[in-house]
């Protein structure tokens, strides 16, 4: 059960981060029909207050009502269902978790190979892989328990970037604007810079200074000099090889847009940038390693061992050994650990075996033992005991 | 368990409230409406030049304070909901772990590493049979995979999928073609192959009788082996007639036997081809996520205790995971002494007593400082058969390279 809440943190955290948007964006609304309703009960009032009114005015006046008012409902009613939706998928993946407590051994296997799939299918997402992740969430069946909606709505964004386009980005910006104040971000601060640079490029000078009045008038004083090298970027040629105009100039700046827009989405929904199964994979492999997959003349290796399968053996190299207090041998011929039940032999040339192992080869052999890796030949009595703590 | 069960409250309230919000609400505002219709619908009688009368006026200067206050109201209450919706967060903050960091260094940022371990999804991916999700993942990781790592998983996934349809053909043919190297490993997979196609024959009844007779003639090469066996099989002719289910033999028609020969036609084919039988992707993430919980509980406790330079060390993680007999795949070997795993510069040194410890102890014991002999002697005090080793004589001790020979485990 430990392995839940040291995992699941971000299975939860997504949902509820969208709920808490979703909650938001109702409390708006609310607040805007509200008040726009109010505006038409004022004017409901002036006419009530006024000396003379006519049945005619007081119907014009109660229609307005009653219009913003179905409206008011209207509005309010989808925003608490977008709201219940949000908190649905939440209770849906509590009781997806519920069922790791109460499950049989058939089912509790089933359950961690659901897990390893949405592991996969958010470490898909995380590298961009679209195609596969949907597959695999489709063919597992958990659609709803991994955030494909989050990431393919950031890949729409990223792809946006790519084709340098800012549209998009910046409507996300003003929709997370508060959020993203909080975080303190410059994000959109880049995309307007971007937007100056490309005016430039193109050669629209005067538009790009029009551009420059409206958006760059709030900069703060850190940010000054930055916006005067930008500025200083209208006196160049497109193509000038004058540091540092040139790097302004240069292509890749969308890209590193595209990583730190990438980067504040993930913090937005408190999406560490590390995935769930690049840790899980690292702390198994260290758990898994011992010097025995990874002796020099390779005689030390088992094929059930991951850690000795070939490219995990590579990947692992680096990783810390597992920590080892005490000793358990297993046998090498039956893979029966070797404690009292099975004491542990060592043969005239220094290898251990399991008794049992040893004592039923010379039952079938008269007495005679062959070493399986070395094939030298021994009696039975030639073994010796080998007492281990 | 009851981080869950503090998270599932929160959300039920919320659930709960959001409800109870949008009927009573929707209701009140419904209400409204149908009150100012009421209103529009009498004055509609009227024509619209006339004068309002003084007893409208007043009802509707009621009504109005009337819905300004529900209006307030209404935003007000959904803006006390927020604060059920926070409690869900905090809950989910209080009771799950949210940062990694620290634990280990990133090897995904390496793209030789994502590159390795994309090969190993894919291979974990065609192991499970799930060959056109692999294909994508090729497409789109842009990985090369070799056509010869892909064969066998490919001929695997196949026999057993016929398996699983109870069609034995492939498994046969398979088994056929690899009988000298099965039976070097004492396969008994070949038989009970035979064994399942022949009762599938005797189930059939009557008419397949003589079928089964002269499919009988397959069990001949295993006449030695599994004797017993066949001639229990052979036993089962007789109740061809009435069926098997009403006889001594009814335990042939058990199906839990489909299930064994996968089992064992999937450990065999792994061994024969050197592959693991369960794919090392699934057996890493499971050790990982038993891991990851007391690593990070070793990590809260280093901070605590500000001392977190014991962790930068590589060699070793500081605590150890016990992952249970299943994931144990080496013999490993800790020195009584030193409580050091044992390494290749650092081999189990094997004492004549019986003992083991490991080279580095030998050392430091062999040139003589006195605790240390006496830490040894508690630690062989049990008592050896060979009297002619005593037990302890501190003196002997600093003599051990001479007197006592040592062996290599």
């Amino acid at each position: 059960m430990a392995d839940l809440k040291a995992l699941e943190h971000p299975t939860l955290k997504v949902p509820y981060e969208l709920l808490n948007k979703r909650f938001r964006a109702a409390q708006k609304t609310i607040d805007r029909e509200v008040s726009k309703t109010q505006i038409a009960i004022d004017d409901l009032d002036r006419c009530l207050q006024s000396s003379t009114v006519t049945v005619g005015q007081m119907k014009t006046a109660l229609d307005g009502v009653v219009e913003k008012l179905t409206f008011l409902k209207r509005k309010s009613e989808e925003s608490i269902q977008e709201e219940t939706d949000a908190a649905y998928v939440c209770k849906k993946r509590i009781e997806h978790l519920k069922e790791y407590e109460v499950s049989h051994p058939t089912q509790e296997a089933q359950w961690k190979k659901k897990r390893l799939d949405r592991m996969l299918v958010e470490y898909f997402l995380r590298c961009g892989y679209y195609r596969t992740s949907l597959q695999l969430a489709e063919h597992s069946e958990i659609q709803d328990l991994t955030n494909i909606d989050l990431f393919l709505m950031s890949k729409e964004i990223e792809e946006s970037l790519e084709r340098h386009e800012t549209t998009a980005c910046l409507q996300w910006c003003h929709d997370n604007k508060s959020k993203l104040r909080k975080m303190k971000s410059t994000l959109e601060y880049n995309l307007r810079q971007q937007e100056f640079i490309e005016l430039v490029r193109q050669d629209q000078r005067l538009e790009a200074v029009g551009h420059a009045r409206k958006y760059f008038t709030l900069t703060e004083e850190s940010q000054l000099s930055v916006v005067q090298r930008v500025m200083g970027l209208l006196a160049f040629p497109k193509d000038t090889s004058l540091e540092p105009y040139k790097s302004l100039l240069d292509e890749n700046r969308w890209h590193s847009l595209v990583e730190q827009f990438r980067y504040e989405n993930f913090k937005l929904y408190q999406l560490s940038n590390t995935s769930v199964f690049g840790i899980s994979l690292q702390a198994g492999l260290s758990a898994l390693k011992t010097p025995h997959c990874y002796k020099s003349d390779g005689s030390g290796k088992n094929t059930d061992c991951p850690v000795c399968s070939k490219h995990l053996n590579e990947l692992a190299k680096d990783l810390p050994y597992a920590h080892c207090a005490q000793s358990r041998l297993i046998c090498n011929i039956t893979g029966q650990p070797l404690n009292e039940y099975n004491p542990p032999m060592m043969l005239p040339n220094g290898h251990v075996y399991g008794a049992n192992a040893l004592v039923k080869q010379a039952e079938n052999n008269e007495g005679v033992i062959v070493c399986p890796r070395t094939r030298e030949i021994f009696k039975i009595d030639d073994a010796e005991k080998v007492f281990v703590m | 368990m009851e981080a869950i069960e503090a998270v599932d409250r929160e959300i039920n309230k919320v659930l709960n409230k959001f409800e109870n919000f949008k009927s009573q609400r929707t209701q009140t505002l419904q209400d409204l409406i149908q009150c100012l219709e009421k209103t529009r619908t009498e004055l509609s009688d009227a024509p619209d030049e006339d004068e309002l009368a003084p007893s409208h006026s007043l009802i509707m200067s009621q009504t109005c304070l009337n819905i300004k206050d529900t209006l307030n109201q209404i935003a007000f209450e959904h803006k006390e909901l927020h604060g059920n919706v926070s409690k869900v967060g905090k809950a989910i903050d209080r009771n799950f772990v949210s940062d990694f960091g620290g634990i280990m260094q990133d090897m995904m940022s390496n793209d030789k590493n994502m590159d390795k371990i994309n090969q190993v999804i894919c291979e974990h991916f065609l192991r499970h049979g799930m060959l056109d999700i692999a294909e994508e993942m090729i497409q789109e990781t842009g990985l090369q995979i070799d056509e010869t790592i892909k064969e066998p998983f490919l001929e695997l996934h196949r026999i057993l999928e016929a398996l699983k349809h109870k069609d034995l053909q492939p498994a046969l043919i398979w088994a056929n073609e690899n009988r000298i190297r099965l039976q070097a490993k004492n396969s008994c997979l070949e038989f009970k192959l035979h064994r399942l196609k022949f009762i599938d024959l005797i189930k059939q009844g009557h008419s397949h009788q003589l079928m089964a007779l002269i499919y009988a003639r397959n069990f001949a090469q295993f006449a030695h082996t599994h004797c017993k066996e066949v001639q229990s099989l052979m036993g089962s002719l007789l109740f061809v007639h009435q069926g098997l289910e009403n006889s001594p033999y009814s335990y042939l028609l058990d199906p839990y036997l489909w299930e064994d020969i996968a089992d064992i036609f999937t450990r065999d084919a792994c061994a024969l081809l050197g592959l693991s039988v369960e794919s090392p992707l699934s057996i890493c993430v499971k050790a990982g996520c038993s891991a990851l919980p007391p690593l990070l509980n070793i990590k809260q406790v280093m901070i605590k205790r500000q001392c977190s330079n014991v962790w930068s060390s590589k060699d070793e993680l500081p605590v150890e995971i016990d992952l249970g007999p299943d994931l144990r795949y080496h013999s490993t070997f800790a020195c009584p002494i030193l409580r050091q795993q044992s390494t290749d510069t650092n081999p189990p040194m094997r004492l004549t007593c019986g003992h083991v410890i490991s080279r580095d102890a030998l050392n430091k014991l062999a040139n003589g400082n006195k605790y240390d002999t006496y830490l040894y002697f508690t630690v062989c005090s049990h008592g050896v058969a060979d009297s002619s080793v005593p037990i302890v004589q501190w003196s002997r001790v600093s003599q051990m390279p001479n007197k006592y020979t040592f062996d290599q485990i």
